[in-house]
């Protein structure tokens, strides 16, 4: 991530075209669809862009602004879901994603972030281990007795605390098909804690470090080789930010990866019809948002007056190598599912609206881009939408109740339960209570 | 709160609370702007990338809030200054005596009319949204240099519009029909068919009565500066090829499934003498979806997608004075007869085409090409650039004009103040096959260094001050007080009777006039 020296003179550089507002303009199908950034399609000034809010870090660097609430909260009403990053450097070279992340550090360093709402969150990560105020003992509470646990796997399934917690279907229906599948794997039982992506989001990079070294440690005390995540957030976390404060000496996979390569290798049967038609949302933080920083030694190179380049290239983190086919691989894979694409999607998607402390702090904010994205789906045709992310399933389910939707949500993982010819008493319990 | 209670609440009963705020971190927000910090520097001020902070932003979502927004501006002494999609320093206040009238909530297609070739458009609606609705009917639009993401509406009423397709679309000026528009006196007046009595319709920009498309926007637009644009009819054209646009691969990686009946030609005419009669001749065949001229550099960059790529295009690069044509047709018969005329020009002019020879574009060229979407660019190498010069005459002028601007740049280039494009970077189009002809010359620098900052802005006032010693014309961005009593006594006295258009239409004086024209002499 960019350093203080950068960040200042990066700020500088953003000639404010609203490039940001769109998804990129070679992939614009429709007036409708296409923008890409919540934020400024909720509030309209434009500051609440990504451009805008490069421009509110250089007025605060400048000191045309000072400190206050009226920036905290616009600072805040960002996703982070870094489409606003992608439009961008389809040509530019600025790091509007990286520049609202460091934006947010700089407000908690100086006492005005985060929202108050997301203060609880974070307090309740450092006294509860997870974000819901709940107890850490109960953390276990949603798994079957019949699960297969084998302490001595190799490969550790990380729940994450939504899973845990809220929205257990995805965390049973994960384990059912890696039981399915006859991978013997572990859990980290009450070693589990938060991954530590609500504090890293919302500026506290502190605790977040805190969490990292917990996590990582009991992991590799367990000779783990394989970690698989159902949480994107999770996933998105150890794979990208982790790397950046401590390496770590073991693979992860999302389990739309790992299922996916099992599909393949014939160690998961796919047997049963699902006659759906289903459209597939990419969370950010699977998609462009997880793909790793790729470390950089070189030196920049004046090549002539105003014009530098990095020596060897430097790479750019454009949401190229997110995770993308292998969701898709999969539905496809699915007896008689019907796979049809929204328009935004891939590195283009649109946000679900939860992340980064948003569903906490400005619900209806969510819940308007959650909307904007239920409308997209339902215009497919499809009766389905699922994803593979606990936030997006939550903010999603939330908008197609509010919206009086006939689209159905479903988890991936579900998906492929009902492909495998799964059924679960304890699952139908759950999926009872969010009904 | 910088608005008055009294005053913003008036404001807020027109819009709602949610669209109208006076806070200092959104009005600042609206003070910044891509090169501001030279404008501010040619008029003596901090070289900041900030200009005057507004009083307040406001949010209209339909022609009469603006209405009543503007009467209100009059009832209270306070400008306005009206922008859509809000790229570049003329959508900036140039007092602190003044509201911003974002029109972003006012993003309605309202119509396409397939048969009479025009789509009515509001001023939040970008050039892809318009260009991807219209190509559902396979028609396309005009769209300006600037790129897809701007406003057509802003770009038909308000600037210039050259593009690179305006050998076929013609540039922004040609393509406004029919326009809404709020006067700074709040009443809202139509021009053209959509103002008749009986069977108002968009479909022609003239009448009834005399046309007024010349007060209203004139060569370049009054940015604001005569009032606000709301709706807006502009031309539409059959799509230049298939409407299949298929875009594969990944940002920034982007591959293009090249549809039928397209074809490049990149060739160097060594000189700008040869490059006049090329340009000529290939225009008066009337074939060509492109024709532009562009320095080595330039035609680098318009083939890269960031600096690395560019540095790979050397040879591209050292082309002396290359013309690019795009040739586009519908049918097989269409698209033979042009290239056969292209092929016989070839012969004739004894000139060598060097695509699928020495260089062939990534396929995503193409698909830039189509959406216009060449002219950001330019922003590659320095991360800013404008624009001096942007003459539109005759192509020997633009040509001179090319010329006796390489020995000035280059002074600037030696000092190290702006980018190094051997004083030869421009883009030279014609318009409609010919007619006439549009050049700039794009100009590099960092905005983020003081030198650069600086000597930017005094090479344009240099080259603006060659303009008028060699009689070339007025820049494009002949806008502001001082530019036009500048360029007015050499080019009829226009500048007299923009004055009496200001005086006349905004008796108060409220729509500010910081890129158009004051009142008074002295203001």
């Amino acid at each position: 991530m960019m350093d203080d020296e950068e960040y200042k003179h990066l700020i500088r550089r953003c000639i404010r075209c609203s490039i940001c507002k769109w998804i990129p303009q070679l992939q614009i199908k429709s007036k409708k669809y296409a923008t890409i950034c919540p934020a400024i399609d909720m509030y309209n000034f434009h500051p609440y862009s990504g451009g805008g809010k490069i421009i509110l870090a250089l007025a605060l660097e400048m000191e045309k602004i000072k400190p206050s609430e009226e920036l905290r909260d616009i600072v805040y009403k960002c996703t982070e879901c870094g489409g606003c990053d992608v439009s961008c450097k389809f040509l530019n070279n600025l790091e509007p994603l990286e520049i609202i992340i460091k934006l947010r550090e700089k407000l908690v360093d100086l006492g005005y972030g985060p929202m108050p709402k997301q203060q609880q969150y974070i307090d309740s990560v450092k006294k509860n281990n997870n974000p819901y105020n709940e107890p850490h003992e109960n953390r276990l509470n949603w798994l079957p007795e019949d699960i297969n646990i084998d302490p001595n796997a190799q490969v550790l399934y990380f729940v994450g605390c939504t899973s845990s917690y809220r929205r257990k279907e995805m965390a049973i229906a994960a384990c059912r098909v890696l039981n399915a599948a006859g991978v013997p794997f572990n859990i980290l039982d009450n070693e589990e804690y938060c991954c530590g992506s609500p504090v890293f989001r919302t500026g506290d990079i502190n605790t977040f470090k805190d969490f990292m070294n917990k996590n990582v440690d009991a992991i590799e005390a367990k000779n783990i080789k394989k970690v698989v995540f159902s949480c994107a957030g999770c996933y998105d976390t150890f794979k990208v930010h982790y790397p950046l404060y401590r390496n770590y000496n073991f693979e992860v996979k999302h389990s739309v990866e790992f299922f996916n390569e099992l599909i393949e290798n014939g160690k998961l049967l796919l047997t049963k019809k699902v006659p759906l038609t289903v459209t597939y949302h990419d969370p950010c933080h699977l998609g462009r948002n997880a793909e790793p920083y790729k470390e950089w030694k070189g030196k920049v190179v004046n090549l002539m007056p105003l014009i530098s380049i990095h020596v060897p290239p430097k790479p750019k983190r454009c949401g190229t190598d997110g995770v993308y086919e292998s969701p898709r691989e999969l539905l496809k894979k699915i007896p008689e599912l019907k796979f049809i694409e929204m328009e935004r999607i891939k590195e283009y998607s649109y946000c679900c609206g939860a992340g980064a402390g948003v569903k906490s702090a400005f619900p209806e904010f969510a819940l308007h881009t959650a909307k904007n994205r239920i409308q997209e789906a339902e215009d497919t045709g499809a009766q389905v939408i699922t994803s593979s992310c606990p936030f997006c399933s939550t903010n999603l389910q939330d908008a197609i109740h509010e919206s009086d939707s006939l689209l159905k949500y479903y988890d991936i993982n579900e998906l492929l339960m009902m492909a495998i010819g799964i059924t679960d008493e304890k699952l139908k319990e759950f999926l009872g209570e969010v009904a | 709160m910088v608005l008055e209670n009294e005053i913003f609440k008036d404001f807020e009963d027109i819009v709602g609370k949610n669209n109208i705020n006076d806070g200092k971190v959104i009005t600042t927000a609206y003070a910044y702007n891509w090169c501001m910090e030279f404008f501010n520097y040619m008029e003596d001020k901090e070289p900041s990338p900030f200009s005057s902070i507004p009083k307040a932003v406001i949010l209209p979502a339909s022609t009469e809030e603006v209405a009543e927004i503007i009467k209100l501006c009059n009832k209270y002494g306070i400008k306005f200054k009206a922008q859509s999609t809000g790229l570049g320093p003329w959508n900036q206040p140039s007092t602190d005596n003044c509201i911003i009238v974002d029109l972003r909530r006012m993003n309605k297609l309202v119509k396409i009319d397939e048969k009479n070739l025009y789509a009515v458009i509001e001023p939040y609606v970008s050039g892809a949204q318009l260009q991807v609705e219209a190509m559902k009917y396979g028609l396309n639009c005009h769209m300006p240099g600037a790129g897809p993401h701007v406003s057509p509406l802003a770009s038909a009423t308000s600037m210039a519009g050259p593009g690179f397709t305006s050998p076929s679309t013609g540039h922004s000026a040609r393509n406004v029909l029919g326009v809404e528009w709020v006067l700074p006196t709040g009443d809202i007046m139509r021009l053209g068919a959509i103002g008749l009595k009986k069977k108002p319709d968009w479909y022609n920009g003239d009448g009834p009565g005399p046309s007024l498309r010349g007060i209203m926007r004139g060569w370049v637009g009054a940015k604001s500066g005569i009032g606000v644009f709301t709706k807006v009819a502009v031309k539409l054209f059959p799509y230049p090829c298939s409407t299949d646009f298929t875009i594969t691969g990944k940002s920034p990686n982007y591959g293009f499934k090249i549809p039928k009946y397209l074809r490049l030609y990149v060739m160097d005419c060594k000189t700008y003498e040869f490059l006049e009669e090329v340009m000529l001749k290939v225009d008066e065949e009337e074939i060509s979806f492109m024709c532009s001229h562009l320095s080595g550099s330039g035609l680098a960059a318009i083939f890269s997608n960031s600096l690395q790529g560019l540095i790979g295009k050397a040879k591209l690069a050292q082309l002396k004075v290359p013309i690019v044509i795009l040739i586009t047709a519908r049918t097989d018969r269409e698209f033979d007869y042009k290239q056969k005329v292209m092929d016989n020009l070839i012969q004739e002019l004894n000139i060598k085409d060097i695509i699928g020879k020495s260089y062939s574009p990534e396929p995503v060229f193409y698909a830039e090409a189509l959406r216009s979407n060449l002219g950001l660019h330019g922003f590659i190498t320095t991360g800013s650039f404008q624009s001096s010069k942007g003459g539109s005459d005759t192509a020997a002028v633009c040509l001179l004009s090319t010329k006796m601007n390489i020995p000035l740049k280059m002074e600037y280039i030696k000092s190290g103040a702006i980018g190094n494009d051997s004083g030869k970077g421009v883009w030279m189009t014609s318009y409609e096959s010919g007619h006439y002809y549009h050049m700039e010359s794009p100009t590099m620098f960092d905005q983020t260094d003081d030198h650069s900052v600086k000597g930017m802005a005094e090479y344009m006032e240099a080259s603006n001050q060659l303009d008028l010693l060699k009689h070339l014309g007025a820049p494009f961005f002949v806008e502001g007080t001082q530019m036009h009593e500048l360029f007015g006594p050499h080019m009829s006295n226009y500048h007299i009777w923009l004055r009496k258009i200001k005086q006349a239409f905004d008796p108060n004086n409220i729509a500010d006039s910081g890129f158009y024209i004051s009142p008074h002499s002295k203001e």
